[in-house]
């Protein structure tokens, strides 16, 4: 599928990106430098970073393919999934964590909280991250192996050296200026497609039309199967699903029982309400690059450039699976979409450029969750219980060495994911496990942040009791347990990550708010930490205003 | 049918009877509360107020 001239567009960019890490690799001189650029980073890189870091490798491929299967629905998660998050975010609570001056979320929570929710939430992260970083490497590694034909075990090495190159020497600054190549790089190879499968179509109107002409055919394809399933006594999802044929695929908004994973109620209080303000206001990989902005104005700044891009996203990210679907309605498997589209619609040399977009929606999310993942350990973990007073040159070089210790986990990582008979559920399984406990943390803090109320031994059980109702749900609606108790699974749609969040959130606000009406405030010390008393906080030159205590304020 | 499988089922036929044309509109007004509250900011507004608008449209449309 690739010629030379597709090599040599891939080995310009790979070498363009390489030069420009190690460039700023060498100017490193303190923790600081490392872990928040130096506070110097500019707000147009910021908001591009942030925008390349929420698309990853496989989201290019798999977007497209939901779009393909399920129609536009997908793009809910970058549209109403991202801007209003991005806009309370950028003026309420990036603003604040910026003025507190710390480092990581967790380490606001100690100030907010107590030691032990910073440390629970640390865990959570740095585990979630670990893990992630190796399935990004896997889940990226597959896909190459099949669509370019490329060894899948050098693709891991190659794209672990790489990356973790640039990262370990140049710290936040080389992701967020990387990330920027990156983002065009992305957004160019994707327009590519865009653009000429819509003149290969005919325009948009011709596209809405040969789109709903393959919705309608498949409709009828379903109904045939559902016919014989009655017969068969067994037409309950066949029904289903013809109930959700009937809504166009350029649909945004899908009914209550559709059979797709993108039903209304997951999409507004699931993701619009509590995962997409949990990623966007909670998420250390992506709140850490605005932290290190020139400016609290250049992070609210670098906030709203992201929202603006992210408007654009699903036209060039999810538009092209329904230009698949029009052109190449009988594909089997929807991740074979924008593949075929490629194969088929771009010439020599121009598929080297989609594959260049490919390879840098994978670096900028394994570059960030790298140097995400350092920070936790360094800030959260070693500074806090190993070495209180290190100094920053000495943090420089615990994050060095943390970058390198966690690239090789990666790597070892995704080598015995590889090694599992069945390994291709287990980027779905992590993302539900985020959800597990995005949701309660979120809850404690949100409330730590608007509610003077909120108690520190309460958001300790709250997060605990948000985790646990994740997981029961998620235990309840495992096939194999309802039928021990023959009941049928709680809830009917696939992967409903979307309602765990949901009712995680739910229950952990509110054991967090009766339990703090009963154990009373926070000191005076820790109410600095809520935004009504913002004005308390002095510091403005990036330092946190006050070392935190040792735990006794529990 | 567990209390828990009642409970999800009452909800489920609660959100069923909603019409579709009026979750539309709790997203759109979503979208609109949103920009009301970033257009009474004190004084980014006028960028941030483009992106919602944009999000206005296209939910207005799709």
């Amino acid at each position: 599928m690739l010629t030379y001239p597709d090599y040599i567009v891939i080995a310009l960019y790979l070498i363009g990106t390489l030069i420009l890490g190690g460039l700023i690799g060498f100017r490193m001189k303190t923790g600081r430098d490392f872990f928040l650029g130096g506070r110097q980073l500019p707000w147009w890189a910021i908001g591009m970073s942030l925008v390349a870091t929420d698309i990853g490798g496989t989201d290019i491929i798999g977007v497209g393919g939901a779009a393909y299967n399920y129609g536009m629905a997908v793009a809910n998660f970058e549209w109403i999934g991202c801007v209003p998050a991005m806009m309370v975010g950028a003026f309420v609570f990036i603003p604040f964590f910026y003025r507190t001056g710390v480092y990581t979320i967790p380490e606001f929570l100690e100030h907010r909280y107590n030691v032990v929710v910073r440390t629970i939430l640390a865990i959570c992260w740095l585990s979630f991250m670990a893990c992630n970083l190796g399935i990004m490497l896997l889940a990226s590694a597959k896909m190459m192996s099949t669509l370019f034909d490329w060894n899948a075990v050098m693709c891991i090495l190659v794209t672990a050296v790489l990356v973790g190159g640039y990262t370990l020497l140049g710290g936040l600054a080389a992701v967020v200026y990387t990330d920027m190549i990156q983002c065009v790089m992305m957004i160019g190879g994707c327009l590519l497609i865009l653009v000429l499968g819509l003149i290969e179509v005919g325009g948009f109107s011709e596209l809405r039309k040969r789109v709903d002409e393959a919705q309608t055919r498949r409709a009828a394809d379903v109904a045939l199967e559902s016919g014989v399933g009655a017969q068969a006594g067994s037409s309950l999802e066949s029904s289903d699903e013809s109930a959700s044929r009937q809504h166009s695929a350029t649909s945004l908004i899908l009914p209550v029982d559709t059979p797709s994973p993108f039903p209304w109620p997951g999409i507004y209080f699931g993701l619009a309400l509590i995962l997409s303000p949990a990623y966007w206001i909670g998420n250390q990989a992506i709140v850490q690059r605005s932290l290190g902005a020139r400016s609290e104005f250049e992070a609210k700044a670098s906030y709203i450039w992201g929202a603006l891009l992210k408007n654009l996203i699903p036209f060039i990210v999810a538009v092209p699976g329904l230009i698949a679907l029009a052109l190449l309605p009988e594909l089997e498997d929807g991740d074979a979409a924008i593949p075929s589209l490629v194969g088929s619609l771009l010439p020599v040399g121009l598929r080297g450029l989609f594959v260049a977009a490919f390879l840098a929606a994978l670096m900028s999310s394994v570059d960030s969750y790298l140097n995400s993942a350092a920070t936790i350990v360094s800030h959260d973990l070693y500074k806090r219980f190993v070495d209180r007073d290190v100094t920053d040159s000495r943090l420089l070089m615990v994050g060095r060495i943390t970058t390198f210790g966690l690239v090789v986990w990666a790597v070892v990582f995704a080598f015995y994911l590889s090694s599992l008979q069945e390994s291709s559920g287990i980027y779905t399984i992590f993302q539900t496990l985020m959800a597990f406990f995005q949701g309660p943390a979120f809850a404690v803090l949100l409330l730590g942040v608007l509610w003077k109320g909120a108690n520190g031994r309460a958001a300790i059980v709250a997060l605990l009791a948000g985790i646990a109702t994740s997981v029961t749900l998620f235990s309840l609606n495992q096939p194999w347990i309802a039928e021990y108790f023959g009941w049928s699974p709680l809830f009917r749609i696939q992967e409903p990550f979307l309602y765990f969040s949901i009712w995680a959130f739910l229950v952990a606000a509110a054991v967090l708010v009766i339990l703090s009406l009963f154990m009373g405030k926070q000191t005076p010390e820790q109410l600095k930490y809520v935004f009504s008393n913002q004005e308390q906080i002095l510091s403005d030159d990036g330092e946190p205003p006050s070392e935190v205590s040792s735990g006794a304020d529990l | 049918m567990s209390p828990l499988h009642q409970f999800g089922e009452s909800i489920r036929n609660l959100l069923l009877s909603v019409p579709l044309p009026a979750v539309r509109a709790l997203f759109v007004l979503t979208l609109v509360a949103l920009l009301i509250w970033v257009l009474r900011l004190p004084e980014l507004k006028w960028t941030a107020c483009l992106a919602i608008l944009i999000q206005i449209i296209i939910y207005s449309i799709f």
